[in-house]
Protein backbone atom coordinates (compact mmCIF):
# COMPACT_ATOMS: atom_id res chain seq x y z
CA UNK A 1 0.00 0.00 0.00
CA UNK A 2 2.65 2.18 1.07
CA UNK A 3 5.01 1.58 -2.08
CA UNK A 4 1.91 2.57 -4.62
CA UNK A 5 1.35 5.89 -2.53
CA UNK A 6 4.82 6.38 -3.05
CA UNK A 7 4.96 5.08 -6.16
CA UNK A 8 2.20 7.47 -7.46
CA UNK A 9 3.59 10.60 -5.55
CA UNK A 10 6.68 9.92 -7.34
CA UNK A 11 5.12 9.92 -10.38
CA UNK A 12 3.44 13.15 -10.14
CA UNK A 13 6.57 14.71 -9.29
CA UNK A 14 8.12 13.50 -12.35
CA UNK A 15 5.41 14.80 -14.58
CA UNK A 16 4.76 10.86 -15.59
CA UNK A 17 1.09 9.60 -16.28
CA UNK A 18 0.64 6.18 -15.19
CA UNK A 19 -1.72 3.47 -16.56
CA UNK A 20 -2.90 0.18 -15.46
CA UNK A 21 -0.76 -1.10 -17.57
CA UNK A 22 2.89 -0.58 -16.58
CA UNK A 23 4.60 -0.10 -19.64
CA UNK A 24 4.51 3.32 -22.37
CA UNK A 25 4.91 6.17 -20.25
CA UNK A 26 3.96 9.03 -21.43
CA UNK A 27 5.03 12.84 -20.08
CA UNK A 28 2.97 15.46 -19.58
CA UNK A 29 4.36 18.93 -21.20
CA UNK A 30 5.13 17.56 -24.40
CA UNK A 31 3.25 17.00 -27.60
CA UNK A 32 2.57 14.16 -29.61
CA UNK A 33 2.26 13.30 -33.43
CA UNK A 34 0.43 10.37 -34.11
CA UNK A 35 3.26 8.67 -35.84
CA UNK A 36 4.78 8.43 -32.09
CA UNK A 37 7.75 11.07 -31.87
CA UNK A 38 7.32 13.74 -29.03
CA UNK A 39 8.65 17.14 -29.25
CA UNK A 40 9.63 19.46 -26.03
CA UNK A 41 8.86 23.51 -26.86
CA UNK A 42 10.75 26.16 -25.57
CA UNK A 43 10.25 29.16 -26.99
CA UNK A 44 10.98 29.24 -30.84
CA UNK A 45 13.09 25.81 -30.66
CA UNK A 46 11.98 22.19 -29.69
CA UNK A 47 13.75 19.24 -28.90
CA UNK A 48 12.21 15.90 -31.09
CA UNK A 49 12.43 11.98 -30.01
CA UNK A 50 10.61 9.31 -30.37
CA UNK A 51 8.19 8.16 -27.43
CA UNK A 52 8.33 5.22 -25.24
CA UNK A 53 5.04 3.31 -27.20
CA UNK A 54 7.29 3.29 -30.10
CA UNK A 55 10.71 2.21 -28.57
CA UNK A 56 8.70 -0.65 -26.99
CA UNK A 57 7.24 -1.08 -30.36
CA UNK A 58 10.54 -1.06 -32.03
CA UNK A 59 12.24 -3.28 -30.44
CA UNK A 60 16.00 -3.09 -30.03
CA UNK A 61 17.54 0.03 -31.62
CA UNK A 62 21.07 -0.90 -33.15
CA UNK A 63 20.80 2.31 -35.10
CA UNK A 64 20.10 5.92 -35.79
CA UNK A 65 20.27 7.60 -38.68
CA UNK A 66 20.72 10.92 -37.85
CA UNK A 67 19.75 14.18 -40.44
CA UNK A 68 22.99 16.89 -41.13
CA UNK A 69 22.46 20.10 -39.00
CA UNK A 70 21.13 22.68 -40.78
CA UNK A 71 18.89 20.85 -42.88
CA UNK A 72 15.00 21.31 -43.24
CA UNK A 73 12.41 19.39 -41.55
CA UNK A 74 8.67 19.34 -42.10
CA UNK A 75 6.07 19.02 -40.27
CA UNK A 76 5.02 14.78 -40.69
CA UNK A 77 7.80 14.23 -42.98
CA UNK A 78 10.57 11.78 -42.47
CA UNK A 79 14.33 12.81 -41.37
CA UNK A 80 16.24 9.92 -40.71
CA UNK A 81 15.18 6.21 -39.80
CA UNK A 82 16.17 3.94 -36.85
CA UNK A 83 16.73 0.20 -37.16
CA UNK A 84 15.60 -2.54 -34.78
CA UNK A 85 15.04 -6.32 -35.38
CA UNK A 86 16.27 -5.91 -39.02
CA UNK A 87 13.51 -3.40 -39.97
CA UNK A 88 14.45 0.34 -40.78
CA UNK A 89 11.82 2.73 -39.41
CA UNK A 90 11.34 6.21 -41.18
CA UNK A 91 11.21 9.22 -38.19
CA UNK A 92 9.02 11.74 -38.92
CA UNK A 93 9.34 15.28 -37.48
CA UNK A 94 6.13 16.92 -35.20
CA UNK A 95 7.66 20.32 -36.32
CA UNK A 96 8.76 22.30 -39.31
CA UNK A 97 12.01 24.03 -39.21
CA UNK A 98 15.59 23.63 -39.02
CA UNK A 99 17.83 21.25 -37.28
CA UNK A 100 20.33 23.40 -35.20
CA UNK A 101 21.93 19.69 -33.20
CA UNK A 102 21.43 16.21 -33.28
CA UNK A 103 21.88 13.70 -30.42
CA UNK A 104 25.49 12.52 -31.67
CA UNK A 105 25.43 9.96 -28.64
CA UNK A 106 23.39 7.75 -30.45
CA UNK A 107 25.91 6.96 -32.71
CA UNK A 108 27.74 4.83 -30.37
CA UNK A 109 24.61 4.19 -28.05
CA UNK A 110 21.56 4.08 -29.58
CA UNK A 111 19.77 2.03 -27.19
CA UNK A 112 19.53 5.15 -25.56
CA UNK A 113 16.37 5.35 -27.65
CA UNK A 114 15.31 2.63 -25.80
CA UNK A 115 16.11 3.01 -22.23
CA UNK A 116 15.74 7.11 -22.25
CA UNK A 117 13.32 7.84 -25.14
CA UNK A 118 12.34 11.41 -23.45
CA UNK A 119 15.69 11.96 -21.95
CA UNK A 120 19.33 11.01 -23.17
CA UNK A 121 17.51 9.57 -26.30
CA UNK A 122 16.60 12.54 -27.22
CA UNK A 123 16.92 12.92 -31.67
CA UNK A 124 17.10 16.15 -32.84
CA UNK A 125 16.53 19.93 -31.69
CA UNK A 126 14.73 22.28 -34.13
CA UNK A 127 15.00 26.03 -34.58
CA UNK A 128 11.06 26.23 -35.20
CA UNK A 129 9.57 27.85 -38.36
CA UNK A 130 6.68 27.83 -37.58
CA UNK A 131 4.76 27.69 -33.77
CA UNK A 132 1.47 27.57 -34.55
CA UNK A 133 1.96 23.94 -36.05
CA UNK A 134 2.39 22.73 -32.45
CA UNK A 135 -1.19 23.80 -32.07
CA UNK A 136 -2.16 20.17 -34.26
CA UNK A 137 -0.27 18.01 -32.17
CA UNK A 138 -1.72 15.88 -29.45
CA UNK A 139 -1.41 16.69 -25.39
CA UNK A 140 -0.27 13.93 -23.40
CA UNK A 141 -3.98 12.34 -22.36
CA UNK A 142 -4.91 12.40 -26.06
CA UNK A 143 -1.92 10.85 -26.71
CA UNK A 144 -2.22 7.88 -24.28
CA UNK A 145 -5.84 7.48 -25.34
CA UNK A 146 -4.83 7.12 -28.67
CA UNK A 147 -2.05 4.48 -28.07
CA UNK A 148 -4.72 2.41 -26.64
CA UNK A 149 -6.87 2.80 -29.11
CA UNK A 150 -4.05 1.64 -31.49
CA UNK A 151 -3.07 -1.17 -29.35
CA UNK A 152 -6.79 -2.64 -29.74
CA UNK A 153 -6.52 -2.81 -33.60
CA UNK A 154 -4.61 -6.18 -33.06
CA UNK B 1 -19.06 -4.94 -37.71
CA UNK B 2 -15.22 -5.77 -39.01
CA UNK B 3 -14.24 -5.28 -42.26
CA UNK B 4 -13.15 -8.05 -44.29
CA UNK B 5 -9.14 -7.68 -44.64
CA UNK B 6 -8.44 -8.12 -48.15
CA UNK B 7 -4.84 -9.08 -49.37
CA UNK B 8 -3.90 -8.79 -53.29
CA UNK B 9 -0.76 -11.33 -54.00
CA UNK B 10 0.80 -10.72 -57.36
CA UNK B 11 3.02 -14.14 -58.49
CA UNK B 12 5.76 -12.33 -60.22
CA UNK B 13 8.21 -15.48 -61.02
CA UNK B 14 11.92 -14.15 -60.99
CA UNK B 15 12.35 -11.26 -61.25
CA UNK B 16 15.40 -8.62 -61.35
CA UNK B 17 16.21 -7.23 -57.57
CA UNK B 18 16.36 -3.10 -58.96
CA UNK B 19 12.95 -4.35 -61.31
CA UNK B 20 11.50 -5.22 -57.99
CA UNK B 21 12.19 -2.20 -55.65
CA UNK B 22 10.83 -0.33 -58.08
CA UNK B 23 7.57 -2.16 -58.10
CA UNK B 24 7.60 -1.82 -54.22
CA UNK B 25 8.47 1.88 -54.21
CA UNK B 26 5.78 2.71 -56.46
CA UNK B 27 3.35 0.06 -54.94
CA UNK B 28 4.42 1.53 -51.05
CA UNK B 29 3.41 5.05 -52.23
CA UNK B 30 -0.23 3.98 -53.95
CA UNK B 31 -0.44 1.79 -50.52
CA UNK B 32 0.19 5.43 -48.32
CA UNK B 33 -2.29 7.00 -50.66
CA UNK B 34 -4.98 4.81 -49.87
CA UNK B 35 -5.08 3.72 -54.16
CA UNK B 36 -4.67 0.29 -53.60
CA UNK B 37 -5.27 -2.26 -50.65
CA UNK B 38 -2.61 -4.47 -48.88
CA UNK B 39 0.04 -6.12 -51.37
CA UNK B 40 2.16 -8.92 -51.57
CA UNK B 41 5.10 -9.66 -54.12
CA UNK B 42 5.83 -13.25 -54.36
CA UNK B 43 8.96 -13.99 -56.55
CA UNK B 44 12.34 -15.28 -56.97
CA UNK B 45 16.01 -13.23 -58.19
CA UNK B 46 18.76 -14.33 -60.01
CA UNK B 47 21.57 -14.53 -58.14
CA UNK B 48 21.89 -11.40 -56.35
CA UNK B 49 23.72 -9.94 -53.04
CA UNK B 50 22.35 -7.22 -50.93
CA UNK B 51 23.40 -4.55 -48.24
CA UNK B 52 20.99 -3.01 -45.90
CA UNK B 53 20.95 0.82 -44.60
CA UNK B 54 24.40 0.27 -42.55
CA UNK B 55 26.18 -0.94 -45.63
CA UNK B 56 27.79 -3.31 -43.59
CA UNK B 57 29.79 -3.94 -46.99
CA UNK B 58 33.08 -5.55 -44.52
CA UNK B 59 30.53 -8.66 -44.67
CA UNK B 60 31.20 -9.33 -48.16
CA UNK B 61 34.19 -11.24 -48.77
CA UNK B 62 34.78 -11.17 -52.25
CA UNK B 63 35.33 -7.92 -54.96
CA UNK B 64 32.40 -6.25 -56.76
CA UNK B 65 34.26 -7.86 -60.15
CA UNK B 66 34.63 -11.61 -58.88
CA UNK B 67 30.39 -11.10 -58.18
CA UNK B 68 30.38 -9.88 -61.46
CA UNK B 69 32.16 -12.69 -62.99
CA UNK B 70 30.41 -15.05 -61.08
CA UNK B 71 27.05 -13.73 -62.63
CA UNK B 72 25.77 -12.31 -59.54
CA UNK B 73 24.56 -8.62 -59.06
CA UNK B 74 25.02 -6.27 -55.75
CA UNK B 75 22.78 -3.43 -54.60
CA UNK B 76 22.34 -1.46 -51.78
CA UNK B 77 18.70 -0.96 -50.23
CA UNK B 78 16.83 1.18 -47.50
CA UNK B 79 15.71 -2.17 -45.78
CA UNK B 80 17.42 -3.30 -42.01
CA UNK B 81 19.36 -6.14 -41.91
CA UNK B 82 22.94 -7.02 -42.84
CA UNK B 83 23.81 -8.13 -46.30
CA UNK B 84 22.50 -11.16 -47.75
CA UNK B 85 21.84 -13.22 -50.99
CA UNK B 86 19.21 -14.04 -53.02
CA UNK B 87 19.06 -16.32 -56.11
CA UNK B 88 16.76 -19.01 -57.76
CA UNK B 89 15.08 -21.39 -55.30
CA UNK B 90 14.48 -19.46 -52.53
CA UNK B 91 11.25 -18.23 -51.69
CA UNK B 92 10.52 -14.58 -51.45
CA UNK B 93 8.18 -12.53 -50.16
CA UNK B 94 7.77 -8.44 -50.29
CA UNK B 95 4.70 -7.45 -48.44
CA UNK B 96 3.71 -3.99 -48.87
CA UNK B 97 0.86 -3.24 -46.39
CA UNK B 98 -0.21 -0.75 -44.15
CA UNK B 99 1.51 -1.61 -40.43
CA UNK B 100 -0.67 1.24 -39.22
CA UNK B 101 -3.95 0.59 -39.95
CA UNK B 102 -3.31 -2.69 -37.89
CA UNK B 103 -1.45 -0.75 -35.09
CA UNK B 104 1.19 -2.81 -35.53
CA UNK B 105 4.92 -2.12 -34.55
CA UNK B 106 8.98 -3.37 -36.01
CA UNK B 107 8.67 -6.08 -33.27
CA UNK B 108 5.61 -7.99 -33.60
CA UNK B 109 5.70 -7.58 -37.41
CA UNK B 110 8.66 -8.84 -37.38
CA UNK B 111 7.94 -11.75 -35.27
CA UNK B 112 4.93 -12.61 -37.80
CA UNK B 113 7.49 -13.00 -40.74
CA UNK B 114 9.47 -15.35 -38.63
CA UNK B 115 6.28 -17.13 -38.08
CA UNK B 116 4.70 -17.09 -41.13
CA UNK B 117 8.65 -19.36 -42.56
CA UNK B 118 8.24 -21.16 -39.35
CA UNK B 119 4.87 -22.57 -39.56
CA UNK B 120 5.39 -23.67 -43.21
CA UNK B 121 8.74 -25.42 -42.43
CA UNK B 122 6.67 -27.73 -39.72
CA UNK B 123 4.40 -28.46 -42.33
CA UNK B 124 7.30 -31.06 -43.73
CA UNK B 125 8.45 -32.19 -40.12
CA UNK B 126 11.15 -29.27 -39.72
CA UNK B 127 11.45 -27.91 -36.49
CA UNK B 128 12.24 -24.18 -37.19
CA UNK B 129 12.66 -21.56 -34.34
CA UNK B 130 12.76 -17.74 -34.18
CA UNK B 131 16.69 -15.60 -33.52
CA UNK B 132 17.80 -14.98 -30.34
CA UNK B 133 18.37 -11.39 -29.54
CA UNK B 134 20.52 -9.83 -32.23
CA UNK B 135 19.86 -13.13 -34.70
CA UNK B 136 16.72 -12.09 -36.26
CA UNK B 137 16.00 -14.70 -38.66
CA UNK B 138 14.80 -18.00 -38.64
CA UNK B 139 17.03 -21.11 -37.57
CA UNK B 140 16.74 -24.81 -37.30
CA UNK B 141 19.61 -25.75 -34.80
CA UNK B 142 22.41 -23.34 -35.36
CA UNK B 143 21.30 -23.21 -39.40
CA UNK B 144 19.73 -20.10 -40.64
CA UNK B 145 16.73 -21.35 -42.68
CA UNK B 146 15.36 -17.88 -43.76
CA UNK B 147 16.21 -14.00 -43.31
CA UNK B 148 14.12 -11.01 -42.50
CA UNK B 149 14.89 -7.28 -43.65
CA UNK B 150 12.32 -5.12 -43.81
CA UNK B 151 11.96 -1.11 -44.34
CA UNK B 152 8.89 0.82 -42.68
CA UNK B 153 8.19 4.34 -43.93
CA UNK B 154 4.38 6.49 -42.93
CA UNK B 155 3.45 2.95 -41.40
CA UNK B 156 3.83 0.78 -44.94
CA UNK B 157 6.23 -1.78 -45.38
CA UNK B 158 8.03 -2.94 -47.76
CA UNK B 159 11.01 -5.24 -48.37
CA UNK B 160 10.43 -8.40 -46.24
CA UNK B 161 11.47 -12.39 -46.14
CA UNK B 162 13.75 -14.66 -47.76
CA UNK B 163 13.09 -18.46 -47.73
CA UNK B 164 15.56 -20.98 -48.61
CA UNK B 165 13.71 -23.77 -50.20
CA UNK B 166 16.31 -25.08 -51.99
CA UNK B 167 19.14 -22.48 -53.77
CA UNK B 168 22.62 -22.59 -54.24
CA UNK B 169 24.04 -22.42 -50.85
CA UNK B 170 27.75 -22.16 -51.77
CA UNK B 171 26.97 -18.39 -53.19
CA UNK B 172 26.59 -17.82 -49.53
CA UNK B 173 30.24 -18.71 -48.71
CA UNK B 174 31.21 -15.45 -50.20
CA UNK B 175 29.79 -13.70 -47.66
CA UNK B 176 28.75 -13.40 -43.75
CA UNK B 177 25.30 -13.87 -44.22
CA UNK B 178 23.73 -11.43 -42.12
CA UNK B 179 26.86 -10.47 -40.23
CA UNK B 180 27.14 -13.57 -38.05
CA UNK B 181 30.36 -15.33 -38.73
CA UNK B 182 30.57 -19.15 -37.81
CA UNK B 183 26.80 -19.96 -38.41
CA UNK B 184 25.74 -22.36 -41.48
CA UNK B 185 23.17 -21.72 -44.12
CA UNK B 186 20.45 -24.44 -44.55
CA UNK B 187 17.04 -24.93 -47.01
CA UNK B 188 13.91 -26.68 -46.80
CA UNK B 189 15.64 -29.47 -49.32
CA UNK B 190 18.41 -30.20 -46.91
CA UNK B 191 16.17 -30.02 -43.39
CA UNK B 192 12.75 -32.03 -44.58
CA UNK B 193 13.16 -35.63 -44.38
CA UNK B 194 9.55 -35.76 -46.43
CA UNK B 195 9.22 -35.72 -50.01
CA UNK B 196 8.71 -32.17 -50.99
CA UNK B 197 5.98 -30.76 -53.50
CA UNK B 198 7.03 -28.02 -56.36
CA UNK B 199 8.57 -25.01 -55.77
CA UNK B 200 5.38 -23.21 -56.79
CA UNK B 201 3.40 -25.12 -53.99
CA UNK B 202 5.95 -24.39 -51.00
CA UNK B 203 5.55 -20.50 -52.57
CA UNK B 204 1.14 -20.69 -52.01
CA UNK B 205 1.84 -22.47 -48.64
CA UNK B 206 4.34 -19.68 -47.71
CA UNK B 207 1.86 -17.13 -48.69
CA UNK B 208 -0.93 -18.74 -47.12
CA UNK B 209 1.00 -18.98 -43.90
CA UNK B 210 1.66 -14.94 -44.16
CA UNK B 211 -2.17 -14.36 -44.79
CA UNK B 212 -3.39 -16.87 -41.74
CA UNK B 213 -0.79 -14.61 -39.68
CA UNK B 214 -2.15 -11.53 -40.30
CA UNK B 215 -5.68 -12.02 -40.15
CA UNK B 216 -6.18 -11.60 -44.01
CA UNK B 217 -10.11 -12.84 -45.06
CA UNK B 218 -9.58 -12.75 -48.46
CA UNK B 219 -6.81 -13.19 -51.21
CA UNK B 220 -6.99 -11.87 -54.37
CA UNK B 221 -4.29 -13.88 -56.61
CA UNK B 222 -2.50 -11.98 -59.59
CA UNK B 223 -0.30 -13.89 -61.72
CA UNK B 224 2.49 -12.30 -63.69
CA UNK B 225 1.10 -8.46 -62.98
CA UNK B 226 3.14 -6.27 -64.49
CA UNK B 227 4.14 -2.42 -62.86
CA UNK B 228 1.35 -0.06 -64.47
Amino acid sequence: MALRMWASKSATFLKISSFSRPFATVVKDLKYADSHEWAKVEGSSATVGITDHAQDHLGDVVYVELPEVGTDVTQGNSFGAVESVKATSDINSPVSGKVVEVNEELNDSPALVNSSPYEKGWIIKVQLSNNDEVKSLMDSDSYSKFCDEEDAKH
Amino acid sequence: MRIPRKLEVWRMGTMNYLNALKLQEKLASDRKACKISDTLLSLQHPPTYTLGKRRTDHNLLVSEDELKTMGAELHYTQRGGDITYHGPSQAILYPIISLRDIGLGARNYVEKLELTMINLASTYGVQARPGRKCETGVWVGERKIGAIGVRISSGISSHGLAFNINPDLNYFKHIVPCGLADKEVTSLTREANAELPTEEVIEEQLIASFAQLLNYDNIEWKDNASAS
